[in-house]
């Protein structure tokens, strides 16, 4: 008897794990409801340059926040150059700024040559911006439309370059158009 | 003969069980106490006992069967902290899932902590994760049924109390036991993980309650480094220092009564 309430607890466990599993899966852009105020953002690249999020404006632009010990950010980067290669060629205005959440330059590099991402990488060493963008987990998204305004966020690793995102970002795109 | 023979191979068998047996986790605590429930569950405590004033109770361990966990209470007990750990998951039968939490009952926590209250020794909690729930919902009922004894305080170590997902742009919404206890708090947490920028966040959700909380970052580690498979070198050496943090933690836990 007790046996057999200990595999029934054993498989619904496996089953909510497969759920949970597959909820993560599906982490999806999230429409921002009641406004959220865009908090500035003017930070070092990676390569030493500045870089003020406000220059951005009439871009669609992403910005994450993301981590090297984060695996998800590690594995959807490749989805991240390819979503920007895709908008290249349909010649869609948009730009992705990944903010480091706090680690030194030198981490952050040995990841980049590991990783190659292509677009543009920010240092947050002592995670001033983590803290003024609200944000308490990694990878945390942010999808600002041309005007500056945050229109979508999204947490969790997720393929950027779906059909489902890259229409979204278009949308956005053609709204100013 | 050969020392391939089937001989020599059933004694070496025989000798590696012994070792085994004689390694097992069974044997390496003191004691193994058991607590029968009122619904004639048993639960059962591994006990490294010491002849100091603290007694430092991990829920909801399954006794303690990591080796870090077990060589750090190991090392505690031998500084005069006495540890206790009891199984709560194979108790109730429970798999070792976020999900299993809510079927600890909250009483069998307290009948665990009167139970330690016994030995005269000041009562300290301390889980990890998700399980950092049970230590607050155990205190939260503590002060409310057992007014005249005061435990020591608790240490949440990495503890991960969100209630839903993190959305960004948003704080986190909390477990509805964060901030109902007035119990001294120490939080822990690695500098590499995302949760280290929610740690202000969570200390203010955590003195709601009146606890005096004390937030420490330790350097150069991930979450759950102590249960990592691949442990870098800071997160090797932290494991061994263990028993050294959490002396620390008592030691800040017990200022915040004075």
């Amino acid at each position: 008897m007790k046996v057999s309430i200990s595999i029934k607890k054993v498989l619904l466990a496996s089953l909510l794990s497969i759920y949970s599993l597959s909820s993560l899966n599906a982490a999806e852009l999230k429409k921002v409801e009641s406004e959220i105020k865009t908090p500035s953002l003017k930070l070092e690249t990676l390569d030493g340059k500045s870089l003020d999020l406000k220059d951005e404006l009439g871009k669609v632009v992403l910005v994450q926040f993301w981590a090297t010990y984060c695996t998800p950010c590690r594995v959807e980067m490749p989805s991240m150059n390819k979503l920007i290669k895709k908008l290249e060629a349909d010649k869609v205005p948009f730009k992705i700024i990944a903010v480091n959440m706090g680690e030194t330059k030198a981490e952050v590099q040995k990841f980049v040559d590991a990783v190659k991402p292509e677009f543009t990488i920010l240092l947050d060493s002592k995670g001033e911006n983590v803290q003024a963008w609200n944000v308490f987990a990694a990878p945390s998204n942010f999808v600002i439309d041309t005007k500056g305004k945050i229109r979508y966020t999204l947490y969790g690793g997720v393929e950027w370059d779906s059909e489902e995102i890259t229409k979204a970002i278009k949308d956005l795109a053609k709204e100013s158009s | 003969m050969s020392q391939t023979s089937p001989y020599y191979l059933q004694k070496l068998i025989t000798v590696g069980l012994f070792f085994l047996f004689l390694s097992s986790n069974l044997f390496a605590a003191d004691e193994v106490k058991t607590i029968e429930m009122a619904n004639s569950t048993d639960i059962d405590i591994r006990i490294f006992s010491a002849k100091g004033d603290k007694l430092l109770i991990g829920f909801a361990c399954d006794q303690g069967s990591s080796k870090a966990e077990e060589e750090t209470s190991k090392a505690l007990a031998k500084d005069g902290v006495e540890v206790w750990m009891p199984d709560m998951l194979s108790a109730y039968m429970l798999p070792k899932v976020r999900s299993s939490l809510s079927d600890i009952p909250t009483d069998s926590l307290i009948k665990i902590i009167e139970e330690a209250q016994k030995t005269n020794k000041n009562i300290y909690l301390v889980a990890s994760g998700p399980d950092t729930e049970l230590i607050l919902r155990a205190a939260q009922t503590w002060e409310s049924t057992h007014k005249d004894k005061q435990l020591g305080g608790a240490i949440l170590m990495f503890p991960r109390l969100n209630k839903t997902k993190p959305e960004p742009g948003k704080a986190p919404n909390y477990q509805d036991i964060v901030g109902k206890t007035k119990l001294p708090i120490m939080v822990l947490e690695g500098e590499r993980t995302p949760n280290r920028w929610g740690i202000q966040h969570l200390t203010h959700a955590l003195k709601k309650g009146g606890s005096t909380v004390y937030a420490k970052l330790i350097p150069d580690v991930r979450g759950y480094f102590f249960k990592r498979n691949d442990p870098n070198v800071p997160e090797d050496l932290v494991t061994s220092q263990m028993s050294g943090l959490i002396k620390a933690s008592l030691f800040y836990l017990g200022k915040a009564h004075q």
